[in-house]
């Protein structure tokens, strides 16, 4: 398959920054892997050189046996219709932080916010931290993974009680 | 001892009489089941026709349905709307996610029984219940009023302390500004 | 002696019980006299950590709750779901599950904008409107409960294919239902989209140039109402609509009489498409067989996939770690930029009587906010 436009993107990639990892997925995804000190700058040359002017979304994933976290920013292009997945890795800790890009896109500012709230990762620059969704919460960040949802469900939470006869043998067996 | 027929009591049967007929339900979406009361309220199904309404105010509702799973964020809402709302009252429990949690029973952040935090008049079963289920179980809730038998909301004011410590336990320290005990002296119930 | 102008503010909260708000959300407005000079939208009440539920679950048990984030238009969560497990472990989809899988988007799409044409109406005063849409959208309902067994979730669309064939006589109740509701059109136009009220209080409110909306990060039919034809549908094709006939409409003046004409004609789109998939759909199996799903473990990878639902751009980012169990799930839902700080662009400098009609023509839906 004749991968045109996506080929002239790795291209464009590549150009500055020489030694990235930067693979054809498939038709339109292109995925880029950076060193964190180099994103602000692939940002503003997606941007403005690039024609990469909407970010769909940044993700973060939290590899907690790595001892990182990676977060991916996603960038697509109505003109050239090609989707650049960068991903980077920053250190798993108790207060980690990273860099704003809320100056260059409106979106981030709220993305970021739900990242900070879900996964404790403070985005420096960014003037709006506060809580969005988890405003009765004062737990610790639930989407990392060293909180387990089940045991904390069972133990704070007021189940009904219901024993019905057909069910005393499925209870004594306990989950498989 | 047979029972004395006084003007008071001709008056609450007529007063039951015609309030059953008349429920107004408050206008609050608080989950995912809210998505079948449009159809109900709506030409092919027409709740009107019982004489249920939604109004937006809770002062002036008699009906709280809680459509679904709650949030401990919407729970708060809830209380505080539950509180402004005038005697008598009653609560609807929508879905199985008001019976044990349903499909979130291991989320961190809905509760599995909403029992322990309002007193329940009737519960639907479904996920989510048809329109047809909704107008059986409204039918069911103007007979238990007729027969005098849905007065849930006196359970609140007698065991406030009970829920009170319930909804301390998830929610902590929170102000209502509902005086409950001078409300339930006035009612002549504890 | 220094003149003090008084400015006489006060705060509004437009709080989660509320009519005029689609949901459960909340906008608190701060306002001088009737103009609003500052929003803030506050959400959250319906949050139930569906990521988070999602990795406890085996792939399979993940269909039945998946459906659920995004309520009144529930398949295209099913359908990113499907379509990111079938990328990441490599399966194909026999053609005649695509042909059905685009058809329960688009019978969905028409549904979604019923309702929407409902709430928009609702909003300036109009209430007969949601009366007649809401109870056509009924009979698609009827549809897709003659389809999948159930009204609003359907759990129908699953890695590998579709759960079931169509039964016997569904094509005809299908082109007797697009029959009905195009019939229906014309009444609509009378009473709605040709009434001149609706142009008095719709025309110039919430309006947005198109760089203001690519800056914002606005997608769907609010984008079109803006001048640009971007549709994922065409731009990143996915399913049978490669080989569907179907054109996408645009408006220029991207305020909210714009979006609702859009919608309009984004309707009638879809009642041709669901037409072409009934009359070209062809033969052949609608399941490729998956291993056992108790034991299925995918192989370790990501897969970024994004659908047009009728709010604008869906998209899911899944990483899988080779386990049993998908080791991350990220839910983009459209109205994330919608719901947030477009509305709060919007609102600041209008007037409090258009503030629920701002969020409507949005069509900003709180549940794909909070997941």
């Amino acid at each position: 398959m004749e991968y045109v436009e996506e080929k002239k993107v790795v291209d464009d990639i590549k150009s500055v920054f020489k030694e990235v990892d930067c693979i054809i997925k498939r038709e339109r995804r292109v995925e880029v892997k950076l060193p964190k000190e180099k994103l602000l700058e692939f940002a503003l040359r997606m941007q403005t050189n690039w024609d990469f002017p909407h970010l769909s979304a940044i993700s973060c994933v939290d590899w907690i046996d790595d001892g990182e976290f990676e977060l991916v920013y996603h960038f697509w292009s109505y003109n050239r219709k090609v989707l650049v997945s960068a991903s980077i890795r920053i250190p798993r800790e108790e207060n980690a932080h990273f860099e704003t890009l809320s100056h260059l896109w409106q979106p981030a500012k709220f993305f970021e916010r739900d990242i900070h709230e879900m996964f404790g990762i403070t985005f420096d620059g960014n003037d709006d931290m506060s809580k969005f969704i988890l405003e009765e919460w004062d737990g610790p960040p639930p989407m990392r993974k060293d909180f387990v949802t089940r045991e904390y469900a069972l133990s704070f939470y007021h189940f009904r009680e219901y024993h019905p006869e057909w069910m005393k043998d499925l209870e004594g067996a306990g989950e498989k | 001892m047979e029972k004395q027929v006084t003007a008071r009591n001709v008056w609450e049967r007529i007063f039951t009489k015609l309030n059953k007929r008349s429920l107004w339900m408050l206008h609050y979406c608080t989950g995912c089941g809210a998505i079948e009361l449009p159809p109900t309220m709506t030409a092919r199904f027409d709740m009107e026709r019982f004489g249920i309404m939604p109004m937006v105010t809770p002062r002036q509702a008699d009906i709280l349905l809680i459509t679904g799973y709650l949030s401990l964020k919407t729970l708060k809402r809830v209380i505080l709307t539950y509180e402004q709302m005038q005697a008598p009252k009653w609560v609807v429990g929508f879905g199985s996610c008001t019976i044990n949690g349903g499909m979130y029973w291991n989320s961190y952040i809905t509760i599995k029984s909403l029992d322990q935090y309002l007193p329940v008049d009737l519960y639907i079963a479904g996920c989510m219940p048809r329109p047809e289920a909704i107008i059986e179980a409204f039918n069911t809730l103007i007979k238990r009023i007729d027969e005098g038998k849905a007065d849930a909301w006196k359970d609140y004011y007698r065991n406030y302390d009970f829920y009170k410590e319930n909804q301390r336990k998830v929610l902590g320290e929170f102000e209502t500004y509902v005086d409950i005990k001078a409300d339930a002296k006035r009612f002549g119930i504890v | 002696m220094a003149e003090v102008k008084e400015r006489r503010v006060y705060d509004l909260f437009i709080g989660p019980n509320h009519p005029g708000i689609e949901g459960n959300y909340s906008m608190q407005l701060t306002l001088e006299g009737d103009k609003i000079v500052k929003a803030k939208t506050q959400g959250g009440f319906l949050h139930r950590g569906f990521e988070k539920l999602m990795e406890e679950r085996l792939f399979i048990q993940n269909i039945a709750i998946v459906c659920r984030i995004c309520v009144p238009d529930p398949d295209p969560n099913e359908e990113n779901y499907a379509r990111a497990v079938e990328e990441i472990a490599g399966i194909e989809v026999p053609i005649r599950a695509k042909y059905i899988r685009t058809l329960v988007l688009e019978l969905s799409r028409i549904a979604s904008h019923l309702f929407t044409f409902g709430g928009h109406a609702g909003t300036i005063g109009l209430y007969t409107m949601p009366n007649w849409s809401i109870a056509d959208r009924d009979r698609i309902l009827d549809l897709f409960e003659e389809l999948t067994g159930a009204r609003v979730y359907h759990i129908y669309i699953m890695p590998g294919g579709v759960r079931r064939d169509f039964p016997a006589g569904f094509k005809k109740h299908v082109m007797e239902v697009m029959d009905y509701i195009e019939s229906r059109i014309p009444y609509y136009d009378d009473l709605l989209f040709d009434n001149a009220i609706l142009y008095k209080r719709a025309k110039g409110i919430g309006k947005m140039s198109l760089e203001d909306a690519i800056k914002w990060g606005v997608t769907g039919p609010n984008l079109r109402a803006c001048g640009l034809a971007a549709d994922v549908r065409k731009d990143d094709p996915y399913e049978a609509y490669p080989y569907l006939d179907f054109e996408i409409p645009t408006r220029t003046e991207g305020d909210a009489l714009a979006r609702l004409l859009v919608r309009r004609a984004e309707l009638i789109q879809s009642i041709s498409i669901v037409r072409q998939v009934i009359e070209n759909i062809p033969e052949g199996p609608v399941w490729n067989k998956i291993p056992n799903p108790l034991k299925w473990k995918v192989p370790a990878g990501s897969a970024y996939v994004r659908c047009e639902s009728s709010k604008g751009e869906y998209a899911y980012y899944m990483v899988s770690d080779g386990g049993r169990k998908p080791y991350r799930v990220h839910v983009r839902g459209a109205s994330v930029t919608h719901g947030v700080h477009v509305l709060e662009n919007l609102l600041v400098g209008s007037r409090i009587e258009d503030a629920s009609q701002i969020m409507f023509s949005l069509d900003a839906c709180p549940p794909e906010i909070d997941r």
